[in-house]
């Protein structure tokens, strides 16, 4: 019986059109409390809408962009974006707004943004992957 | 000991394709897990699935699905996580 | 052990199936075995003679017909959805294995994995 496993998770599904980064965010924190380790969290397809510092909520709903900030902070857990889908998508760091001369830059720290590189390299390094897809 | 069998996730609602793709896809020595939209099969008695099924309580109740799934085991997030430490194998639909 | 990504959506009207497909290279690009499932409604892919200019899309055939390239191991596709979608073997891509039973393709990869 396993005792202490490290997860890589990958959301897929956005924010206000799926439950993904809620439902992935409470497994994250059950994943803590019970003694494991989340090696990474990426950012896949539509999810990359989770990473964006412009998400505005009316301030009486949850915030999951900001929740996920936090609780990446709190315990120094890594997360990346994919590049292509991200760029596709509008979500933008200052390296990619220099690079494309674009008007703005909207990555939420500490989201960054990279390939599907540190995908393969999370889920082949990692003892379970599990994906929160949107619906 | 649940070592050599598939941990399914649905959050899907029956209507979606994928949906009667997992269900096709389980095998008796399964373990099957409703979350999200997933729990409501349970309404309607449109769940018929052959192998070991849970339910996400936080999504049963949010839908007020408790009378509806009664007779289906109930699990919380860190039951869900318990269920991912001993499955190896686990495909998310 | 090989990774098999699964794509149930129909080129064009989704993405997911090309989020899919680089997903697929990924792997291959960093040497890990994997393979493709087309399932359901993303049998379509396989369909020769697309010709999408006039949706403005780069051309979904042309995209997989890369995969034995990058080392992708296999193309699979579900043969009741081939039959529903009325692909046959004269109308699909070539080097396609059919199977019947879904669940012992999910079975022989380590991960199966949806890109949405």
């Amino acid at each position: 019986m396993p005792n202490s496993l490290t997860f890589t998770l990958v959301i897929t599904g956005a924010p206000w059109t799926s439950q993904a980064p809620q439902t992935a965010l409470m497994f994250a924190t059950a994943a803590l409390s019970a003694g494991h380790s989340i090696d990474r969290v990426f950012l896949y397809g539509d999810g990359v809408h989770l990473a964006s510092s412009l998400s505005t909520p009316p301030s009486d709903e949850a915030h999951w962009p900001q929740q996920w900030s936090v609780f990446l902070k709190k315990h120094d857990i890594p997360a990346t974006a994919c590049i292509a889908s991200a760029l596709r998508r509008g979500l933008i760091d200052k390296t990619e707004q220099a690079r494309y001369e674009l008007p703005a830059e909207n990555l939420l720290a500490p989201f960054e943004i990279a390939g599907l590189g540190e995908w393969v390299e999370g889920s082949q390094a990692a003892d379970r992957t599990i994906y929160f897809h949107g619906n | 000991m649940t070592s050599n069998s598939t941990l399914h996730i649905l959050n899907k609602a029956p209507e979606h394709p994928r949906y009667q793709a997992c269900i096709n896809a389980l095998a008796p020595s399964d373990t099957l897990v409703l979350i999200e939209n997933g729990v409501l099969s349970a309404a309607g008695n449109q769940l018929h699935a052959p192998c070991t099924l849970y339910a996400l309580k936080a999504d049963i109740d949010a839908r007020a699905l408790e009378a509806a799934c009664e007779n289906l085991n109930t699990i919380d997030y860190d039951e869900l996580v318990q269920l991912t430490a001993t499955h190896p194998k686990i495909i998310s639909w | 052990m090989s990774t098999l990504i699964v794509i149930d959506q129909a080129p064009y009207g989704f993405w997911t199936g090309r989020e899919a497909l680089d997903m697929a290279f990924s792997l291959a690009a960093f040497d890990q075995p994997a393979a493709m499932l087309f399932t359901g409604a993303g049998v379509n892919w396989l369909r020769k003679g697309q010709r999408p200019d006039g949706v403005g899309q780069k051309s979904a055939e042309k995209n997989l017909s890369a995969a034995p390239l990058f080392g992708i191991e296999a193309l699979i596709a579900d043969e009741h959805a081939c039959q529903q979608y009325g692909l046959t073997e004269s109308t699909m891509l070539p080097g396609v294995e059919l199977v019947s039973n879904i669940r012992d393709v999910l079975g022989d990869h380590k991960h199966v994995v949806f890109a949405g």
